[in-house]
């Protein structure tokens, strides 16, 4: 998971200027703001696939460290706790947005 | 390196404490084995066998640059060696491994001392898993920031 140190939001997104150069030299030189999120899930997504296939293997009786199957379900967990936190982020943004007066 | 660099290096430790028990587990169910091995038709009794840690580093050149700042990857058994200390001898005519003067040879195991290194390994198990709990309740509480 060393993809989700986000770069701040300022620097991905060109906010006010939306012209096609703007935008080129910010796709260019850095990922798009939906590029990091879809990375950063697949990591997550990872991390819970694995953790479930140590826990089945455990299941099974197959020969897996017991240690190995915790320490996978850990990171799945701290990753998860990550993910909803970013979550929740975006979330608050929007309802930021929803509350301004017009 | 990754935030979870320090969980894979405890990961590491725990494998290779559990394996060493492991280790310590065979040495005293064979405390007693007067036959371990078979040399040349004659049977030899178990020897005791102990692991050997070694610190894992990955060997690149990139690593070798950077070996100021390397933290390292954690704990392996690079090879596990048996004890060549001389067996000893008990005078034990019945017993069907016992030499034309009624001595035989048992292992070089002192459960004394297997209990010694019994409680290090579980010891040491222990404070991995400190070490993991408190790595792991930093980074929740780094996911606590802005809260």
């Amino acid at each position: 998971m060393a993809s989700i140190n986000f770069p701040a939001v300022s620097q991905v997104l060109p906010t006010t200027n939306t012209n096609a150069t703007a935008a080129s030299t910010a796709a260019s030189g850095q990922k798009s703001f939906a590029a990091f999120l879809k990375d950063s899930l697949n990591e997550v997504n990872k991390a819970q696939n694995e953790s479930d296939n140590l826990t089945t293997k455990l299941a099974k009786g197959e020969d897996v460290d017991l240690s190995q199957v915790m320490i996978a379900s850990q990171k799945a967990n701290i990753t998860m706790q990550a993910t909803i936190e970013i979550r929740n982020k975006a979330v608050e943004a929007y309802q930021e947005m929803m509350r301004m007066t017009v | 390196m990754s935030i979870f660099q320090g969980i894979n290096t405890t990961g590491s430790a725990l494998t290779a404490q559990r394996l060493r028990m492991d280790v310590i587990s065979s040495n005293m169910a064979n405390a007693d084995s007067t036959r371990g091995k078979l040399v040349d038709g004659e049977w030899e009794p178990y020897k005791r066998k102990s692991v050997v840690l070694q610190a894992q580093e990955e060997s690149t050149f990139a690593s070798h640059l950077n070996a100021a700042k390397n933290v390292g990857n954690g704990v392996k058994v690079s090879k596990i060696v048996e004890d060549e200390t001389p067996f000893e001898l008990v005078y034990d005519p019945d017993n069907a491994d016992a030499n034309e003067d009624g001595y035989v040879q048992m292992p070089n195991v002192d459960p004394l001392r297997e209990m010694v290194d019994l409680m290090s390994a579980s010891r040491s198990y222990e404070a991995n898993i400190t070490v993991l709990n408190a790595s792991k309740s930093m980074l929740m509480k780094t996911l606590e920031i802005g809260k």
